[in-house]
């Protein structure tokens, strides 16, 4: 199962890559999320899977789940929502004041 | 003691929040901005002093043993690049009043510039790789902050690219994270040094040593990935510019120092020799693009990326001298860097433009500005006695006491081609004719030459006062070398 | 010593408050007193019984960077030529230059100047040389542009930084490999290892980055060009820094490391080449000049290749010509830059075509001029101390024997008569330079004042010169036991004391001398007629223009450069980027065998989890597909919610909430902020963009797939998180390990994690607030 979701993981880094390769905003911040849900995935799999119960202290269960990847992906997880925040607002911005949410017309080759 | 060592974090964190509640009052924001600014540095001094006098102060926070919790630790290293990250605060702080538009300011960035600060000492301290990546943040969002301050047009445009490859490089850095729990089993750097010396670095560990790498190049602004930072860099404000420059790229050329110094040097011929190419081309590459332009602040912001290059071929060579020379490059370059942005952004106010091409003669109506620059550049192309020179002295002895000539060549080539980038500026817009059409009449230029002067001292006291640090430098070289000093002085088994 | 090397430093901090008053007194004449006592100082070192003297200061001991003065006869020789001369230049400025003109920055330059060149001669350490040796280039780059709202000195005062600068940092780099070859930086420390020196396999190198610094800054062929550009300083400055001392540093690196290098027999071949084509390819180009101190500046060129040639060839006679003709060029050519500076000073021209039959309007200068060119051009007269040092050059061409190479053998035969060849021109030039002048009708109606006499303070330093010319010419031996051996032997430690004569019978060298008047005479006479000869060479190949092509084409190549991969495409960057690290960790893992795949290990598959794979596979691939905004925003919500159950199934809770909840406040923070934003075009990139967009984000995905298996399969280490199973409860007081380890064991990561939201929020705020400012406006 480590296999298949590190496989998994993979995937949403391809379509996550496709998509920041794109030139709208909108699918660039999708592509954003989908790569951070790639990371998270693989931090998961690097805990191995399902050995042991939830890792909640119960009387009697000796076999618990790796904690610390938790714990990281769910430090991981807030700092994620809070960039994807200020990336939809700063891309809502910016295609309002540039008037375009197209990527390759913000080039600006000019020297300013 | 040792809570001493989380102060530098913590003084600026509460810092920006004080700040952010005063926003309004912006005479008591400014005060209380200098005020912290100077204690944090007079603790940062102080760390510095316990360290270097005494041994590295390691820090468990929460009373969790390593390599249980997380641990901060303030190594000369660290903290020397502590102290240096708070002078040049410092002569920010004291500049950014005089810069800043008052809607700028009003706007938290004093907020962000403390939070900024957090995350870069953070970043310097700490020592859980994990741990690393949530300052890295920290430092991240502070700048995504600070380089969309004031919403210019062109400052949206290239701040979105900006957050946006750095999103995707913080996305690489968890997921090695995640790699190296996975090998090692651990996120604690001494912990991963020793299990990585168990294993000799094999297997995958290599492989994740290099994308590790990759994650800090790209903040480190090193060839090829440096694309994101000459432009952003310089569509803020000036004195985030320096901020920038001075403190963002060298927190990822730090980290590429503190990994590779202490956790992958088991196969130094395939990653340290890459280095040394990818430096050679980081040197080329940057200066080819500081002489490409007529942009007075694009012309410093290139050349951040030859003075990346210079401090990772040290690492490269990975001797004595090499890594002494790195290591004072470093500080050299957080110092000057701001420095010169500093100075640029002043005579972009001045002239009115920052198009070297409109300018000419401001030396009759801004002489001290003009061998203010003069000095700088001198001081950034490494010629002696200042700063510049000692590192790139002790760089040179590092890649010439392993022959490495090509290297060697391209460095002093890339040397001449610096100092000519930024003469230009001096030769094109300060020589000339008196301009008598009043296009530059008299600006005031108040509280903006200060932090300039204060920096360059530091700049030349750091050469001709060299003898006051080499010999630290040097200590701090031979504590790099030999990993096992830091491991056990964390794990202390 | 040190206080000496610094005094003029010292008192360059205080020249420009004596500036202020230098409507009362020229500030020059304080200045003055600074060389001259320095004179003074050193001068009474100078005896039949002269030995080196060695101080030291400390300064970097760390990096054995200390004030390592050492003054042996070469560097006494040259301190005495640059106070001196320093002293006599001063004197003749507080003429030249008018009390309107900046005198603080000049004399400030000056004498930044002159500590500078005082310590390259002084420093036995080698980058205490260095920081000197930068200097001089900085304070001649200040000099030459000192009248910088000119063009011309902007152009010239770049030109002979970039090509001195670029000498001395190549100089640095000999001087490291030297000092890490033998263990230390002292230069006598060097030269008693010489053994060690010569037997490196880098030696080649070490000698080419060490004569590259010293042809550049001696205007060696072809780096000289930066010289004729360098008159565009003001004349006192020529006359010392582009004649009499800086040009000569780069002499007195090659003499200094002569002891080191001249057992070495291409140091022979390569610095006789450059000098001896210095000498003639100066001395002919300098025929062709207009401007009196163009002729000057070749003039200069010339003599320091010949006196590179003999220090190339490296013979006891050789060296000591070569000293000898330091001193003499001093003196002779000091004099003649003067005497150009005064009749620029009081015809306004220094244009040699509108000049002409000066003689009887200003005596007393002609007259000094004529033992200036006379004695450049080395004619045998007994009065003239430039005959005596030609005629040794001559002398040394003729003894050279060759070590075999065939190369050197091809020298030693056509050293002579390149010698003579050289010589032929500078008589050419000198003649020139003189009768062109001096004699002939007057062009009164083309200068813009009428020509007289230049006051008498300006002939004093020219005079005391020219006096240095006969003296030297009529007493050949005055200085040779007390002075001149000493430096000779600095060199070249078996240089004999040798009588010098003017009268030696008739011998080969005197036949040298007497072709060289006789067909130079010719020549001088029939000039208009050869002068075509200049059309075709240089011609268009001119260095100059070499040197303009480059410095163009590094501004426009790295411009097209730049711009071309600079594009401001994110998709541009983001796929070099990409490409990079595929490329490269690629390689990486394929070198280092990183790849490993077990099985032994593994959770069973279910298919409740296939089915959760799928879902999350199949959405992930639509978000590509998907043209609606709306349905883009939703699908990615699937997949976030897909990931959550994921962590439902594999035991973790906390995250699963957070993963909903955040997801949820996700997807509606997407459709606030892009509701109003344009529809989702089609994609409408072409195939070929779309396959390597494709390619590269398979490879990327496939990459990170492989590199996780890897790192999952290795069976190392037991994780660390056993410690939190135990210690979360005794320790920590909680029952949920994930919360006991975020709020307490990595309770710092979990203080920052809000730190970030709450910057990010504040940035928001900042952003939103930002938009309504300007509305408001």
């Amino acid at each position: 199962m480590e296999i298949i979701i590190s496989i998994l993981a993979g995937v949403l880094i391809t379509t996550g890559i496709y998509n920041l390769l794109q030139k709208q905003f909108l699918r660039i911040v999708i592509g954003t999320v989908l790569l951070s849900h790639g990371a998270h995935l693989f931090i998961l799999t690097m805990g191995k899977l399902k050995r042991g119960q939830p890792p909640i202290l119960t009387d009697g269960v000796t076999d618990y789940t790796d904690p610390l990847p938790q714990a990281l992906i769910l430090t991981s997880i807030v700092i994620s929502f809070g960039i994807t925040s200020l990336l939809l607002v700063l891309a809502y911005r910016t295609a309002r004041e540039n008037n375009t949410d197209n990527m390759e017309e913000l080039r600006g080759t000019e020297n300013e | 003691m040792s809570n001493l060592v989380v102060l530098p974090i913590i003084i600026p964190l509460l810092a920006g929040v004080i700040v952010a509640l005063f926003n309004k009052k912006v005479a008591v924001t400014r005060t209380l901005t200098k005020l912290f600014s100077i204690l944090n540095l007079g603790v940062a001094a102080y760390l510095s002093w316990i360290v270097f006098t005494t041994d590295s102060i390691i820090l468990e926070t929460g009373e969790w043993v390593a390599p249980y919790g997380i641990i901060l630790v303030a190594d000369p290293l660290a903290s020397l690049l502590v102290l240096t990250t708070n002078i040049v605060a410092v002569a920010c702080a004291f500049y950014a009043p005089h810069s800043l538009s008052l809607r700028q300011e009003t706007h938290y960035f004093y907020a962000f510039y403390f939070f900024l600060i957090t995350g870069v000492s953070g970043a310097f301290l700490t020592g859980d790789l994990f741990n690393l990546f949530v300052f890295f943040e920290v430092l991240l969002m502070a700048s995504y902050a600070l380089i969309v301050l004031g919403g210019e047009r062109i400052q949206l445009r290239e701040s979105i690219k900006y957050v946006l490859i750095n999103l995707f490089s913080s996305i690489l850095f968890v997921t090695a994270v995640a790699f190296i729990y996975g090998a090692v089993g651990t996120v604690n750097m001494a912990q991963i040094a020793e299990r990585v010396q168990i294993q000799g670095q094999d297997g995958v560990l290599t492989t994740v040593a290099i994308l590790l790498f990759f994650v800090f190049a790209t903040k480190a602004a090193l060839f090829p990935l440096y694309y994101w930072m000459p432009k952003s860099y310089i569509v803020p404000n000036t004195v985030v510019s320096a901020l920038f420059g001075a403190l963002l790229t060298k927190v990822g050329i730090y980290s590429i120092l503190r990994v590779f110094s202490l956790i992958f040097v088991h196969k130094l011929e395939l990653t340290h020799e890459t280095f040394i190419w990818i430096a050679g081309l980081s040197m080329l590459f940057g200066v080819i693009g500081a002489l490409s332009t007529n942009n007075i602040k694009l012309i410093i912001a290139y050349n951040i990326i030859p003075a990346i290059g210079f401090i990772l071929m040290g690492l490269g060579v990975f001797n004595q001298d090499g890594m002494s020379g790195s290591v004072y490059y470093l500080v050299h370059d957080m110092i000057i860097k701001t420095a010169l942005f500093l100075i640029v952004g002043v005579i972009a106010y001045v002239a009115g433009t920052s198009d070297l091409r409109k300018m000419g003669g401001l030396i009759h109506y801004y002489p001290g500005l003009g061998w203010l620059l003069f000095v700088a550049a001198f001081v950034l192309a490494g010629i002696p006695p200042f700063s510049g020179f000692i590192g790139k002295l002790l760089l040179l002895q590092g890649t010439l006491s392993e022959y490495e000539v090509v290297i060697t060549i391209i460095a002093l080539i890339s040397s001449l081609l610096i100092l000519y980038s930024v003469m230009k500026i001096f030769i094109r817009g300060f020589w000339g004719e008196k301009d008598e059409t009043g296009k530059y009449e008299k600006k005031s230029t108040k509280g903006l030459i200060g932090p300039i002067v204060y920096l360059l001292a530091f700049s030349i006291f750091l050469g001709v006062g060299a003898e006051w640090i080499v010999p630290s430098v040097e200590s701090i070289s031979t504590y790099l070398l030999d990993p096992e000093i830091y491991i056990e002085s964390v794990l202390k088994e | 010593m040190l206080i000496a090397v610094l005094i003029p430093l010292i008192f360059a901090i205080i020249v420009p408050y004596l500036s202020k008053f230098k409507q009362k007194v020229h500030t020059g004449i304080f200045v003055f007193f600074i060389p001259f006592s320095i004179f003074l100082y050193f001068i009474r070192f100078v005896g039949s019984d002269f030995e080196p003297v060695r101080q030291t200061y400390n300064w970097i001991p760390s990096l054995g960077i200390n004030f390592d003065f050492y003054l042996d006869g070469l560097s006494l020789l040259f301190v005495l030529l640059i106070s001196g001369i320093g002293s006599l230049v001063v004197l003749y400025s507080v003429y030249y230059l008018h009390v309107s003109e900046r005198l603080g920055h000049f004399y400030l330059y000056l004498l930044m100047f002159m500590t500078a060149m005082l310590g390259v001669v002084l420093s036995d350490n080698v980058f205490v040389l260095y920081t000197f040796w930068e200097l001089t280039s900085i304070s001649s780059f200040l000099l030459i542009g000192y009248w910088h709202y000119r063009e011309r000195s902007r152009y010239g005062a770049q030109k002979s930084m970039l090509i001195t600068v670029f000498g001395g940092l190549s100089m640095l780099g000999g001087l490291v490999l030297l000092s890490n070859i033998t263990g230390t930086t002292s230069i006598q420390a060097m030269i008693a290892q010489v053994d060690v020196i010569l037997a490196n396999d880098y030696l080649p190198l070490i000698m080419a980055f060490i004569l590259l610094g010293a042809f550049t800054k001696s205007a060696q062929f072809p780096f000289h060009i930066w010289l004729p550009d360098a008159m565009e300083a003001p004349t006192p400055v020529s006359a010392y820094l582009h004649s009499a001392t800086m040009v000569k540093a780069g002499i007195f690196l090659i003499a200094r490391f002569s002891p080191i290098f001249s057992g070495y027999e291409w140091f022979f071949i390569v610095v006789s080449i450059v000098g001896i084509v210095t000498l003639c390819w100066a001395s002919y180009m300098a025929v062709r000049q207009t401007d009196l101190k163009g002729i000057l500046a070749f003039s200069t060129i010339s003599q320091l290749g010949m006196i590179m040639a003999m220090l190339g060839f490296g013979t006891g006679a050789a060296v000591f010509a070569a000293v000898f003709h330091i001193l003499n060029h001093a003196t002779f050519k000091g004099s003649l830059f003067m005497i150009a500076g005064i009749i620029d000073h009081e015809t306004g021209t220094r244009d040699i075509r509108k000049l002409g039959g000066l003689f009887t309007f200003m005596p007393m200068t002609g007259i000094l001029a004529i033992f200036g060119t006379f004695s450049m051009a080395g004619i045998p007269l007994p009065f003239l101390n430039g005959f005596y040092s030609k005629e040794a050059f001559f002398a040394s061409t003729l003894e050279l024997e060759s070590t075999g190479n065939a190369i050197a053998s091809f020298l030693v035969e056509a050293i002579p008569y390149l010698a003579v060849f050289g010589s032929i021109f500078t008589f050419v030039y000198s003649m020139y330079l003189f009768f062109g002048v001096f004699t002939g009708p007057a062009k009164l109606d083309k200068l813009k004042t009428k020509p007289h006499e230049a006051p008498i303070g300006m002939l004093v330093s020219p005079f005391i010169l020219v006096l240095g010319v006969i003296v030297i010419g009529l007493f050949p031996n005055l200085f040779n036991g007390t002075f001149l051996i000493h430096a000779a032997e600095a060199v070249n430690s078996t240089v004999e004391l040798e009588k010098l004569k003017f009268w030696h019978g008739f011998i080969t060298p005197l036949f040298m001398s007497l072709a060289v008047v006789g067909i130079g005479i010719v020549f001088y006479l029939t000039r208009q007629k050869w002068s075509n000869i200049y059309h075709v060479l240089p011609g268009k190949l001119s260095f100059n223009k070499v040197y303009d092509y480059i410095i163009k084409k590094l501004d426009d190549v790295s411009a097209k450069i730049t711009d071309s991969y600079m594009t401001g495409s994110l998709k541009t960057y983001m796929t070099i980027i990409l490409a990079t690290i595929l490329v490269v960790t690629t390689f990486f893992m394929v070198v280092t065998g990183g790849f490993t795949i077990s099985t032994d290990n593994l959770a069973e598959v279910t298919f409740i989890e296939i089915a959760v794979v799928l879902v999350i596979t199949i959405a992930a691939i639509a978000t590509i597909f998907t043209n609606s905004k709306l349905g883009a925003i939703l699908i990615t919500g699937v997949v976030g919610y897909g990931v959550a159950t994921l962590f439902v199934i594999y035991r973790a809770p906390d995250l699963a909430l957070t993963q909903l909840v955040i997801e949820t406040v996700s997807v509606a923070l997407f459709l606030l902020c892009f509701y109003h934003l344009p529809k989702l075009r089609k994609r409408t990139e072409k195939a070929s963009t779309k396959l390597g967009n494709a390619v590269i984000s398979i490879g990327f995905g496939a990459l990170m797939t492989i590199i996780a298996i890897s790192a999952h399969s290795t069976d190392w280490f037991e994780p660390i998180s056993n410690y939190f199973i135990e210690t979360s409860y005794k320790l920590g007081g909680g029952h949920n390990i994930v919360n006991v380890i975020l709020v307490d064991m990595r309770g710092l990561d979990t203080l920052f994690e809000i730190t970030v939201l709450g910057i990010a929020a504040l940035a928001i705020v900042s952003l939103i607030k930002l938009r309504h400012d300007k509305e408001a406006k």
